[in-house]
């Protein structure tokens, strides 16, 4: 009995390392162009599907309002318990401008800059007015992307803040989004007044620096660049230094460190930490995520049931053959579908290197035009699902080369 | 050469089926008769059908070497299916060491070939793919054979036909003579009790087909072998002469 089971296991392991073999010899050196365009075949679809599914993630990461280029991001954690009316007022952090501050002054952290977003309503000479999302920050030297916008065209520094007395001398500029400059008709140079509710009659004049494309998220929404100490002068957020978040740029585990001891009970998010999850809670994205998985397992599962049943086809002497040295029915189907099983994972491999050049080069295209930042992300739990779509498409696929296989007349093929 | 053999046929050998000494008649064919049927069409109510096999009876002793001959059609082929068990006939018996393949099942048919039958064919029917050691060895895949046994059984039997320095080539870098005495070697991978060869000379040379058969007949020794040939010098290693002429046997012995 015991012999029996381990020759069968002998025979099973042997069947395998022959059609591995015979994959491999193939492709290699007898050069079958069926087999390798059906592994291109697989490996293009799962390259798509992931390059879709990347570009998905990526616009589940966020809207125009957290379009930045930060490598982690301080936010405060979400107690609704604070508020008495839910959704009037989300809660902010505190003493933001001077604990910035300690944390650029840490080893591996770059910069760091409280971000305030607060809709302003401005107006131009010719007394057209808009509400516009004003994005307080921040910037430095390098050119960073808050909210979708370069911080590039702004002075580097906040001087208006003064080490928290706010009567320093105010930079009085703002970079606006096309949509937000379309809007109120603006130009660069031209002034603008900044009028809020909060403002105690006074209305301070800015400059517009420069006007920007927004770089991914929502081009619709009108949004406008200022330093931070100015706009938190003017929406009443210089009492308690406040602002919505924190963004630090650096080495990830730097800044992570440094965010960590600046504010232990806030939420501290790094970029680097694509999550998957992410897609769920955005429609679009995760409907296209779906929709791509169902088309590439239907082209997929297409391509090998085709290829292989034409490649099984030609194959029928080498079945008779193998019929004709002894190996039964069972077994020769057996060959034929761990054969398809392997080319599948063959092309899926494939598939997942060419998928991952794809997402580099997409990124580095749209950061050359369109964007700013990477518009696909990666996750490594991409590999398991690309493995895990081919070879769902693959078992799709199987019932036809199998039934090429079945329908071998083995006198008729060994006769030839 | 002797202990792989033994060693080989442990291995491939059930208790059910084991040959054990080799029976006083290896291969009976009993009024042995088949039609090919040929469907009449949508339209034709009778099914045409052209009987390839009239009532043959042929017996094979161990170590007795059979030709047939015959002209094209005459049911040479058809004999050599039907010992093999990749045929049944119509009608009649076909036993090997006295269990007749007629009533088995195709699993049970293809579990005897791979255990007592090897074949050659005219045209080598090697897998392009594979080396010419893992040609030989692929009867000993689905007996079970351990790889390194597989190995060491498949490189003495190309030594035995002298390729002993082409066992790593593939089939399309062999000359055709050297791909039929791969054939030869798988055919004797699992020490098989029959051996049957359809044409094995036809795509040779005279020069090669006769070093062919030297080794066949050579290496076959001790077993019932059937050759099937159109060409005198291949049918005259037989030790006995089987004529059909349209099916039927018109002479045996000759």
């Amino acid at each position: 009995m015991a012999d029996d089971r381990e020759r069968r296991h002998t025979r099973w392991l042997g069947i395998a390392g022959l059609s591995a073999t015979r994959l491999w010899k193939r492709t290699v050196r007898t050069r079958s162009g069926r087999l390798v365009a059906t592994i291109f075949a697989v490996a293009l679809t799962i390259a798509l599907l992931l390059l879709v599914t990347g570009i998905a993630l990526g616009l589940a990461e966020g809207g125009i309002a957290t379009q930045d280029d930060a490598d982690v991001r301080i936010t405060p954690e979400d107690e609704r318990t604070l508020s008495a009316v839910d959704g009037v007022e989300e809660p902010n952090l505190g003493a933001t401008n001077e604990r910035a501050e300690t944390i650029s002054f840490q080893d591996g952290v770059e910069h760091a800059s409280p971000v305030l977003a607060e809709p302003v309503r401005l107006e131009t000479a010719d007394g057209e007015s808009e509400t516009v999302l004003l994005v307080g920050i921040v910037p430095d030297d390098e050119p960073r992307t808050v909210a979708g916008l370069s911080t590039a065209a702004l002075e580097p520094g906040d001087p208006h803040y003064a080490d928290g007395s706010y009567d320093g001398p105010r930079e009085g500029e703002v970079v606006l989004s096309r949509t937000a400059a379309e809007r109120l008709d603006a130009t660069a140079d031209d002034d603008l007044t900044l009028s809020s509710a909060r403002t105690d009659g006074e209305s301070p004049t800015v400059s517009v620096a420069a006007v920007d494309e927004p770089a991914g998220g929502d081009a619709e929404t009108p949004v406008a660049l200022v330093h931070l100490s100015e706009l938190q002068s003017t929406s009443g957020a210089a009492d308690g230094e406040l602002a919505d978040r924190i963004l630090v740029w650096g080495d990830s585990e730097s800044a992570t460190a440094a965010a960590t001891d600046a504010y232990p009970d806030a939420g501290i998010e790094s970029t680097g930490d694509t999550n998957p999850s992410s897609l769920f809670d955005d429609g679009l994205a995760f409907a296209t995520s779906v929709l791509a998985l169902i088309v590439g397992m239907a082209i997929c599962a297409s391509f090998v049931a085709t290829t292989m049943g034409m490649t099984v086809n030609e194959d029928r002497a080498t079945l008779a053959i193998l019929a004709a040295v002894g190996f039964p029915t069972h077994t020769r189907l057996g060959i034929v579908a761990f054969s398809t099983a392997l080319t599948t994972i063959c092309g899926a491999l494939l598939g997942i290197a060419l998928g991952v050049v794809g997402i580099h080069v997409v990124n580095a295209v749209a950061g050359a035009t369109v964007a700013s930042g990477a518009v696909a992300a990666m996750h490594p739990l991409f590999v398991p699902y690309a493995i895990g779509v081919a070879l769902v498409s693959g078992l799709i696929a199987v019932p036809y080369p199998l039934a090429v296989a079945a329908r071998t007349t083995i006198l008729a093929e060994v006769e030839r | 050469m002797t202990i792989l053999n033994r060693a080989v046929r442990k291995t491939v050998s059930s208790a059910s089926e084991a040959p054990g000494e080799r029976a006083s008649t290896t291969v009976r064919l009993t009024d042995v008769t088949h039609e090919y049927g040929t469907g009449g069409g949508f339209r034709s109510r009778r099914e045409r059908t052209v009987t390839a096999l009239r009532d043959v009876s042929i017996e094979v002793d161990p170590g007795e070497i059979v030709g047939l001959e015959g002209p094209s059609g005459s049911g040479k082929s058809t004999i050599l299916h039907a010992v093999t068990g990749l045929l049944v006939p119509t009608a009649g018996t076909v036993e090997l060491h006295g269990t007749d393949l007629t009533t088995l099942s195709d699993r049970e048919r293809t579990r005897i070939r791979r255990r007592h039958v090897g074949i050659v064919f005219q045209r080598f029917h090697l897998l392009s793919s594979l080396s010419a050691r893992a040609n030989v060895a692929l009867p000993l895949v689905q007996a079970g054979v351990p790889k390194s046994a597989r190995r060491e059984r498949a490189t003495a039997l190309l030594e035995e036909v002298g390729l002993g320095d082409r066992i790593t080539h593939l089939p399309s870098e062999l000359s055709g003579g050297e791909q039929q005495r791969v054939a030869i070697a798988r055919a004797l991978a699992t020490d098989p009790d029959v051996i049957v060869a359809d044409e094995p000379t036809g795509e040779l040379d005279t020069a090669t087909g006769e070093t062919v058969l030297d080794l066949l007949t050579d290496l076959g020794r001790d077993r019932a072998i059937l050759v099937a040939s159109h060409d005198d010098t291949t049918l005259s290693v037989a030790d006995r002469l089987i004529t059909l002429r349209d099916g039927t046997v018109v002479s045996d012995g000759g």
